[in-house]
């Protein structure tokens, strides 16, 4: 490439900014830093929650005190102070909403400058959203809408008080707080999130968005989303998250819980854009994450992830095919740049008989970045005629990036059949040369043949996600080139 | 030498053959038409032993025997041999080394003697100019890229190396050229002799412009609905399936 | 006795110790730690058996010579040979394993073109616990790699594979493929981990694995023309594992007849 190309394009890269990385100005009730079972008992306390709940935080929050912090992933972690996080942060407002108008201003407008409009006559045609920010849910749009059809879509804070059997029943069901560190964390401070339940064979008409927004300084965000789609549902789930830029790293621990019951049918989509620090790779979020959904007899669970964000992504959102006729999918593109680092993949768990699985994973490492896939399939004793096909490709954007591949397959059922492909590529001099003859700025080019090569991931988003999430990328790979 | 009576099979809860009679004479070429789906491959798997398929009433004699009684390999040994319309591709496994093994068990339920390597390979030699196969070809893994007509030579080939009493062709005109075509019905018109049968499925008549049939068999939802000689060919040709069928329907 | 007569045919001649290797044919028990050095810009030949216990063996492939090894691993042992590839050098090995063991192969590209092939299968029938590593860390640029690895586990046995391609920062136009193919018979496990960790851009880097069975219309197809059902299975996975055992880094009439035998002899088992 020409000199003056890469300079100009060095120094966009300077001027590019984090389009989300402003700070709202709003009164925020925090508790203080640290983490100790008096900080769990006011959390419980500040969101009123009966005595069960409380029982079942502090359990975590003891089972957490020992466990250690996990070392296997590919990642370079700087040590956590636990001790020095705010685990709770809440935008000050009144007590309840009744209406969009009881919303403070300076909160709506947050939202609608991230393109979240939380009123419902300007909200996008047939979304319901519900809002977090920091460590509790705002605002759910369309709730009456959904109520209709006997849909349960508020914050689990208050599913924890008025579904209260649903959340005894489900919460901790797929995750429970022994599953790892970060799910034992969150199962003791979890401070608010999603749920959503969809009753026997009704098809959701509308697609379900979560927007997290973590504003605070110093406060991590632990939330919780429980989905529960009953017999023969269909519920098609949006979650997108942004922050502002901060030089320090905050930690965001969530879980996510999926129930698939018999026959019925859940896509979930992420479009993550946390804060992924400076260039220098000063700040970003800390995005350590467990997802994870089981399906019963012919259920399908579908995940979909855009990571473009973060300063350190690590999760694997799964799928155990408990129920014999299951499958399970996962679809995802991580963009790294700059030294962002990302461990993220998925798990494949075959219980039942004729399961199947697909995954497609997508790894685009530039600038100083590390990108890895890792990946389990397992084939249980009991799973015959087991299906599973993976590809994970990794594109290298310049030389000083790393892209890795780190699958594992276990089969303990001979009647299984797997294949796990993997490539690792770079864009080529000749496909930049082809573009850039037919009058393509090199950046363009770029932008062009990472959206070709993510192409396949993007088309399972929906409509107005997928768009967003090629914009997304443009702008992570700005100045990657060089 | 083959005797089918009121033959019904299924595969898994759905009845293809519904009643098949059948009887095959030594010294006769049958052929055996009808409209897809009707039966005709399911028809030349069971006789051959193919286990998705269940005999659910019906009986087969072959050679005095009773045929079902026996499994796949048993089948085969005893002179039975079903030319594949999808030859299957045997990654690794050579023809040569392939064909060694069929050939001595195939004496062996004779009462001969194995082989020796030498007498093996003048007979690969001889047989395999009978379909004009490439000899090249025998030393390549089983059907493994082999062109749609290399594969049908090398079912006949097959054919002749392993000499059987009844040989079922499964569509083996099926993505023939016409060259393809002629090497094939001719290499199987000159393995015919007296004491042998040869039952031809196929679905258009120019097979048997090669392969002229004593009987023409109508296969139509699992049962034979007519006979007729090589002339029913010609007329089924021109004038299609229907004025069977409607017949059929009429009864 | 096998072996032996394996041995013979090629004339090698017995290592005792740690040494230099000139060109020539030689071999080795795998019963103790060993010091090898192919010296530069000869073409030698090795045949290493393993032997019972463990043992480590680091051989050094001096620029543009070329080395060619067979090793066998039928003992309960555990064998580590760690093999460095200096400039312009090559190393191919064949491996045949059909043993409960633990077989690693760590080949460092440590010169530019460098050359490392591996072709290995492992055949497993009940009771056995077998895991094959074959990691090829390209340290510098304009190396290829190229791993190919078969399994088959019959019967209660459990089989892993695991391989890793590093290319370390700079180790530009690295050009690797690595493949491990399985085949499970009865209750057999198998597990297999291909990993890659690159850090350069300009690189080839593929790998793949899959897990599977026998193609039962092959089986059909060939009981049709009067093989046995246990003639077809074992023509079947003998013709799996042929490519690997047929082209055998080191070469010779007897080698390929006595890893057949060898295969045979344990695909008996079944």
């Amino acid at each position: 490439m020409e000199k003056d190309t890469q300079k100009d394009i060095l120094q966009e890269l300077e001027s590019s900014e984090y389009k989300y990385g402003f700070v709202t100005d709003i009164e925020t009730e925090t508790i203080g830093r640290g983490l100790s079972e008096e900080v769990v008992r006011l959390i419980s306390e500040k969101k009123g929650e009966p005595e069960w709940m409380l029982e079942r935080r502090l359990q975590a929050y003891r089972h957490w005190l020992t466990l250690e912090h996990p070392q296997w992933a590919h990642l370079d972690i700087p040590e956590i102070d636990f001790q020095d996080v705010i685990y709770y942060a809440a935008p000050k407002q009144k007590k309840q909403l009744n209406s969009m108008d009881e919303v403070d201003p300076e909160l709506k407008r947050t939202f609608d400058k991230l393109g979240i409009p939380l009123e419902e006559q300007m909200a996008l045609a047939g979304v319901a959203v519900d809002a977090v920010m920091d460590s509790v849910s705002v605002k759910t749009t369309f709730r009456d809408t959904l109520a209709e059809k006997g849909i349960i879509f508020c914050s689990i804070s208050e599913a924890i008080k008025e579904h209260p059997e649903l959340i005894k029943k489900y919460l901790g069901s797929v995750v429970p707080y022994t599953d790892n560190f970060y799910a034992a964390l969150n199962a003791a401070i979890f401070s608010d999130g999603s749920f959503c339940y969809i009753p026997k064979g009704v098809r959701c008409p509308m697609e379900l968005s979560t927007y997290f927004r973590i504003n605070a300084e110093g406060t991590g965000q632990f939330e919780r989303t429980l989905i529960v789609a009953d017999e023969g549902s269909y519920v098609s789930y949006l979650e997108g998250c942004t922050a502002p830029r901060r030089d320090e790293n905050q930690l965001h621990a969530a879980v996510v819980e999926i129930v698939v019951e018999k026959d019925a049918d859940v896509k979930y989509s992420t479009v993550q854009n946390w804060y992924p620090g400076d260039k220098e790779g000063k700040g970003g979020i800390y995005n350590f994450v467990t997802k994870r959904g089981i399906c019963r007899q012919g259920a399908h669970l579908s995940w979909t992830q855009v990571e473009t964000g973060s300063a350190i992504t690590w999760k694997y959102p799964s799928c155990v095919l408990q129920g014999d006729n299951s499958s399970g999918e996962f679809y995802s593109v991580a963009m790294t740049n700059n030294y962002q680092q990302a461990d993220t993949g998925t798990k494949m768990i075959h219980i039942g008989k004729n399961t199947r699985s697909r995954i497609v994973s997508k790894g685009i490492s530039a600038g100083r970045s590390q990108n890895a896939y890792r990946g389990l399939v397992r084939v249980a004793k009991g799973a015959d005629n087991a299906r599973n096909y993976s590809q994970c490709d990794s594109l290298l954007i310049g030389d000083k990036c790393g892209a890795h591949t780190f699958p594992v397959i276990d089969s303990f059922n001979p009647t299984a059949v797997l294949e796990h492909e993997a490539t690792t590529s770079k864009i080529s001099e000749d496909q930049l040369f082809y573009c850039n003859q037919r009058g393509l700025s090199t950046e363009d080019a770029v932008g062009l043949i990472v959206n070709g090569y993510a192409r396949e991931v993007l088309a399972k988003l929906p409509m107005e996600f997928a768009v967003e999430a090629q914009k997304l990328l443009a702008i992570s790979l700005e100045g990657s080139v060089g | 030498m083959l005797k089918v009576e009121n033959l019904h099979a299924s595969v898994g809860d759905k009845e293809i053959l519904k009643g098949i009679n059948l009887t095959v004479k030594a010294g006769e070429v049958h052929a055996i038409m009808g409209p897809n789906g009707s039966g005709k491959s399911t028809l030349a798997s069971v006789l051959a032993g193919n286990e998705k398929f269940t005999v659910t009433a019906g009986s087969v004699e072959f050679e005095g025997e009773n045929l079902l009684q026996y499994n796949i390999e048993e089948r085969s040994r005893k002179g039975l041999f079903l030319g594949f319309q999808y030859p299957v591709e045997i990654p690794g496994v050579t023809m040569a080394n392939f064909m060694k093994i069929a050939v001595n068990e195939q004496r062996k339920a004779r009462g001969l003697e194995p082989l020796t390597a030498a007498e093996y390979l003048r007979m690969m030699k001889e047989k395999s100019a009978i379909v004009e196969l490439d000899s090249k070809l025998t030393s390549r893994a089983v059907n493994e890229g082999f062109s749609g007509g290399e594969k049908k030579k090398n079912e006949i080939f097959q054919m002749a190396m392993l000499d059987p009493k009844l040989a079922i062709l499964d569509e083996t005109d099926s993505g023939l050229d016409i060259d393809a075509l002629r090497i094939v019905a001719t290499g199987v018109t000159r393995l015919k002799r007296e004491d042998n049968a040869t039952v031809v499925i196929t679905h258009y008549q120019r097979l048997l412009d090669y392969i002229v049939p004593d009987y023409v068999h109508v296969l139509y939802k699992g049962r034979i609905i007519y006979t007729g000689d090589k002339t029913l060919a010609l007329k089924l040709e021109k004038e299609g399936y229907d004025w069977l069928i409607n017949d059929y329907k009429e009864e | 006795m096998e072996i032996v007569r394996l041995l013979a045919s090629l004339q090698a001649s017995p290592m005792p110790l740690s040494g230099c290797l000139g060109s020539g044919v030689w071999s080795i028990e795998a019963d103790a730690d060993r010091d090898i050095v192919v010296e530069a810009g000869s073409e030698a030949r090795l045949v290493v058996v393993d032997g019972e216990g463990s043992a480590e063996i680091n051989i050094d492939v001096e620029s543009g010579a070329k080395l060619r090894i067979l090793n066998i691993v039928h003992h309960h042992s555990a064998t580590t040979m760690a093999i460095a590839v200096a400039e312009g050098a090559e190393c191919r090995m064949t491996q045949v394993v059909c043993s409960s063991s633990d077989s690693r192969v760590v080949a460092s590209l440590v010169g530019r073109e460098a050359r490392f092939e591996l072709g290995g299968v492992f055949v497993l029938t009940d009771g056995d616990q077998t895991s094959v590593t074959a990691d090829v860390n390209h340290m510098t640029s304009d190396c290829v790699s190229r791993i190919k690895v078969k399994g088959v586990a019959s019967g209660k046995s459990h089989g892993r594979f695991s391989g890793l391609v590093y290319v370390a920062p700079d180790a530009q136009r690295t050009d690797s493929e690595q493949t491990n193919r399985n085949v499970t018979i009865g209750e057999g496990r198998i597990e297999t981990l291909p990993q890659l960790e690159i850090y350069a851009d300009d690189v080839k880097c593929s790998h793949g694995a899959t897990v599977g069975q026998m193609d039962s219309d092959a089986i059909l197809y060939m009981r049709q023309r009067g093989l046995s059902l246990a003639d077809a299975k074992r023509l079947q996975i003998e013709g799996f594992v042929d490519d690997v055992v047929l082209h055998s880094a080191v070469e010779g009439d007897v080698v390929a007849e006595v890893l057949t035998q060898l295969l045979a002899d344990k695909l008996n088992e079944l």
